[in-house]
């Protein structure tokens, strides 16, 4: 069985999700493929925040835009995505947490997110209601950061793919890429069926890599566990996301439109693969690093905890590139900032794709960079 | 006492959802119950799918001409039950 569309999308988180929308708003007839179900992969298991503060000029231009992008989304996707700009308050305890804060502020500024400013401790428990100031010199707040429910947004961007007369093939995991010639014709599923496009998007998130090598492409992503948990919902408290960066820190929110706190750290050391297991080490140690900051979440009940992957690159930016093979383009890498950057990176991927361009529209993002850089807001 | 459209029936009382929002989860797609889940919160709430579970896999069945115990269950993640943050932060090994 052979099917042809204009272009075929590997992935079916937001990354996909996002650059199929916009591909098809464009007039390309698209093919999404995943290999499990949507949001199966690290979509469905983030926990939906969404900041413009990062170190990156690239970074910091792409979310200014996706923020746009959330704020009209419900009108464009014709669903309630829950986007609630509840604030970033990045919390530093140190002299030295505070200087990077201020140098990062500066850059922000000059990359034109203003609505950033460092705040002290005082000024950041009248943001943070309930926040344990001990030993808290102050933090680097953005009030127009917020969140989203990640389901809401990858849904209603398939569901736009399909009015517009784009296929979603979920359970279709695709198992070689089809090239020849220095260009990409197609892909072959585990099934053993056969679809054939002049594009290919590799979006696969975690599974880039592997996904790219089937093309003989070496993808530079690595996937890292994190693991998160949910809470009941409560009454919405008002506090923006908190970031922790200390090595007994985390980070964590409350969504508006259910209450439910959910929260993460980073482990360490890092924990690499393509494991999703939970550990009870992680239920055992989150909820002292939530109540660390706001101790007045103590009787606040935890129902779930998962994990799943950040697909990481050696410098923390994203790559957004055409391969040596034409046709097969990478949209990977995102470093745990997927959802956040999903619609801005959908957008300017298709726009990248309908230009014909060769080369990555941000040299930053290119497949074949230095990747020596270190992005210092992860 | 008024009788219940089929749309009005609840299937997950924790998350208030009914059985026309299944079936719409079904009718964008969803064959599991893992995407039932995804699409519609059935199962995210307080009890975890404890009630919902059963009702959505009999709904998949139906609509798939499977039996219930056919369809593959929605994985089980922990705690079995709600824990305050105080008692998970107190936890001593």
């Amino acid at each position: 069985m052979t099917k042809s569309t204009d272009l075929i999308v590997v992935g079916g988180g937001i990354i996909g999700a996002a650059t199929g929308y916009y591909l098809a708003k464009s007039g390309y007839k698209v093919r999404l493929m995943e290999k499990g179900y949507l949001c199966a992969g690290s979509t469905g298991r983030c926990i939906g925040g969404i900041r413009q503060q990062f170190t990156s000029d690239g970074s910091i231009k792409l979310m200014l835009e996706s923020i746009e992008l959330f704020k009209n989304m419900d009108r464009d996707l014709g669903t309630d995505v829950h986007w609630h700009p509840g604030g970033y308050l990045f919390l530093a305890h140190s002299p030295e947490k505070k200087e990077a804060f201020l140098s990062n502020i500066a850059i922000q500024h000059k990359s034109g997110l203003k609505d950033v400013r460092w705040v002290d401790a005082y000024e950041a428990k009248q943001i943070a209601p309930g926040l344990n100031i001990d030993g808290l010199l102050g933090g680097s707040y953005c009030p127009t950061d917020g969140q989203a429910y990640p389901f809401a947004v990858v849904n209603g961007y398939t569901e736009k793919i399909k009015s517009l007369g784009g296929t979603i093939n979920t359970f279709a995991e695709v198992t070689s890429i089809i090239h020849g010639g220095g260009k990409v014709k197609g892909v072959r599923t585990a099934k053993g069926e056969e679809y054939l496009a002049d594009i290919v998007i590799n979006a696969a998130g975690p599974w880039a890599k592997e996904l790219g090598a089937m093309a003989g492409i070496e993808v530079p992503v690595e996937p890292e566990r994190h693991e998160a948990l949910i809470t009941e919902g409560v009454e919405y408290l008002g506090l923006p996301m908190l970031v922790d960066y200390r090595i007994d820190g985390g980070y964590f929110q409350q969504f508006k439109h259910n209450g439910q706190f959910i929260g993460c750290y980073t482990p360490v050391p890092n924990v690499p693969g393509h494991d999703s297991d939970s550990t009870y080490e992680f239920l055992a140690e989150m909820p002292k690093r939530m109540l660390k900051l706001v101790p007045s979440l103590a009787p606040v009940k935890v129902i779930r905890q998962w994990s799943g992957s950040y697909e990481m690159t050696a410098d923390g930016n994203p790559i957004m590139d055409q391969s040596e093979i034409e046709g097969f383009y990478v949209l990977a890498g995102m470093c745990g900032h997927g959802f956040m950057l999903g619609p801005a990176m959908g957008q300017m991927m298709a726009k990248f794709i309908a230009s014909g361009n060769k080369k990555s529209p941000i040299a930053e993002f290119a497949l074949n960079r230095d990747y020596s850089y270190r992005e210092a807001m992860k | 006492m008024k009788k219940l459209n089929n749309s009005d029936k609840i299937i997950c009382r924790c998350e208030d959802i009914t059985e026309a929002e299944v079936i719409q989860a079904m009718e964008m797609g969803a064959q599991t119950a893992d995407e039932v889940k995804r699409l519609t919160r059935a199962g995210m709430g307080h009890c975890q799918g404890r009630t919902c579970r059963r009702l959505i896999n009999q709904m998949l069945a139906r609509k798939t001409g499977q039996r219930p115990e056919n369809q593959k269950a929605v994985t089980q993640r922990s705690p079995l039950q709600p824990i305050s943050l105080k008692t998970l932060a107190d936890y001593k090994k």
